[in-house]
């Protein structure tokens, strides 16, 4: 116990924002710069996606449908190396890791999310986008206001599992030298040489309560929404306002809420 | 107002309408009965394009609905006919106001408070004034189609679609939807409505469809409709009826 409060002590600020600001900025302010970039990049992109996949024009929905399989078909890693290493070739300059980073992850998270998306899209009964269309709405604005918010709001669960694993895959960053957490935790067993279960154990604490405070806030985000239009939908099963959250909440008991 | 001519479609090999040759007049009450899997719910979808037909013609206050057009001159034909689904597909995520004001806004581009007030004054016409704040999902089923009606109206139609529109409701909320739709007819609108409710069709209607595998086998006035069906399908259908 003592010696895990030595070495946060001495090794805080590394393990904060890695060299800066002597050297890049790295550590914990990395690891949740390329979170934030990454999430919020990923996922309007990933919507975009979504309507490409669904789309009934072949020139829209051929390219995301490979894009999709793409990503699916190679893991990430072999994507980072492989940008990492072909995109400066190509544009004959260097690219640096953490851009690289960013945009692998922005596509990579995009392709999966863009799945979950569109079961949300395609799960919403048909009803809607035909009430909408039957009112003289076009395609994108029933999409917009109709059929987009109530999908999303259903699959929020697999949306922040995805955006969770976005969070986690920031440590592949490690491999090509961007000074994220992991790379600044693993600078810090390189000095100690005989603590690493001590140091990767800091690690794993902070992993974990980035990705649960993210999970409070989904939860906290969807509590609202219930409590908004108390009750949810007839066009979704009743049970579904509890059901939904329960998912996430995995390791405690989902409080029962009063449905008026 | 509405006019059919010819009208063929086919899902694959099914015939689902076959020469559908019919008219609603301006102002006119017409009710279409049949057997389930008759092609009523069909052929009133054909009406708003939500299904497309393969041959014939069909014109909505004077217009070709299914002639070629762009997606926004459809959108604008859609914005004026009316249309109440059987399932309600109200939007759950907005209150019972701003369902009804939404489209006003978004396709008519109407301003926001005239578009409440408008919105308002449809609820309290179809006796929901009340639940202006509440969610879909508070109201029962009679009070979500009620709600569906008045968001209908909101577009101002020369006419009005209903796809059985009391047909997932329970038993005691038919008769408030189909007070309002009563009032909607004695108000002069002109109604095209796939229903079951015979007592409606004998009461409100001006002239009954009877349709059988994709065809209109009868056009009637509703008294000799029910008194004197002419064609032995629809004597067998309505004999069916009244045993049970």
């Amino acid at each position: 116990m003592t010696d895990l409060v030595a070495i946060i002590s001495d090794n805080w600020l590394l393990l904060l924002v890695g060299q800066y600001p002597n050297g890049p900025l790295g550590g914990l302010a990395c690891t949740l710069i390329l979170s934030i970039l990454g999430i919020a990049l990923a996922f309007p992109l990933s919507v975009l996606i979504a309507l490409a996949r669904t789309s009934k024009w072949r020139l829209l929905s051929w390219p995301a449908t490979a894009l999709v399989y793409g990503a699916r078909g190679v893991p990430l890693l072999m994507i980072i190396l492989w940008v990492y290493f072909l995109v400066p070739a190509l544009i004959g300059r260097n690219v640096s890791g953490f851009t690289t980073m960013v945009c692998t992850l922005v596509i990579y998270e995009a392709a999966f999310l863009a799945e979950v998306v569109r079961s949300g899209i395609q799960a919403l009964p048909r009803g809607q986008m035909e009430a909408a269309r039957a009112l003289g709405h076009n395609y994108l604005g029933a999409m917009w206001s109709v059929v987009l918010p109530q999908a999303l709001y259903n699959v929020m669960p697999s949306m922040l599992s995805q955006f969770v694993s976005t969070i986690k895959e920031t440590t592949l960053g490690y491999v090509i030298n961007v000074h994220e957490l992991t790379f600044a935790a693993s600078q810090v067993n390189n000095q100690l040489l005989t603590k690493p279960f001590h140091v990767f154990f800091i690690l794993a604490v902070i992993y974990f309560i980035v990705c649960w405070s993210l999970t409070q806030l989904a939860e906290w985000l969807e509590r609202r929404i219930a409590t908004k239009r108390r009750g949810v939908s007839t066009v979704r099963p009743a049970v579904d306002a509890e059901n939904i959250v329960s998912p996430i909440a995995t390791d405690r008991p989902v409080p029962v809420r009063s449905i008026s | 107002m509405i006019s059919f001519s010819k009208v063929n479609k086919w899902y694959g090999d099914y015939h689902a309408l076959v020469d559908v040759t019919a008219r609603v007049n301006k102002g006119e009450v017409v009710v279409v009965c049949g057997p389930s899997g008759s092609g009523k719910s069909t052929l009133i979808r054909t009406v708003n394009r939500l299904e497309e037909i393969q041959s014939g013609e069909l014109t909505f206050d004077g217009r070709s609905v299914h002639a070629p057009m762009s997606g926004s001159e459809l959108n604008k034909l859609r914005s004026h006919i009316g249309f109440v689904f059987q399932s309600f597909n109200l939007f759950p995520h907005m209150s019972v106001v701003e369902n009804v004001m939404f489209s006003p806004i978004r396709v008519n581009s109407m301003g926001k408070s005239e578009a409440r007030d408008k919105a308002l004054s449809l609820l309290e016409r179809v006796g929901l004034a009340s639940k202006a704040g509440a969610y879909p999902a508070q109201l029962s089923g009679g009070q979500q189609q009620r709600v569906a009606i008045a968001r209908a109206l909101a577009m101002e139609p020369p006419a009005m679609l209903f796809d059985e529109p009391t047909s997932a409701l329970d038993p005691e909320m038919v008769g408030e939807v189909l007070a309002v739709m009563r009032s909607l007819a004695n108000d002069g609108m002109t109604m095209m409505c796939v229903t079951h409710e015979m007592g409606f069709a004998r009461e409100v209607a001006d002239c009954v469809w009877f349709m059988d595998a994709g065809s209109i086998l009868e056009v009637a006035d509703p008294q000799t409709f029910f008194k004197q069906p002419q064609h032995p399908r629809a004597q067998r259908f309505l004999s069916d009826l009244r045993t049970h």
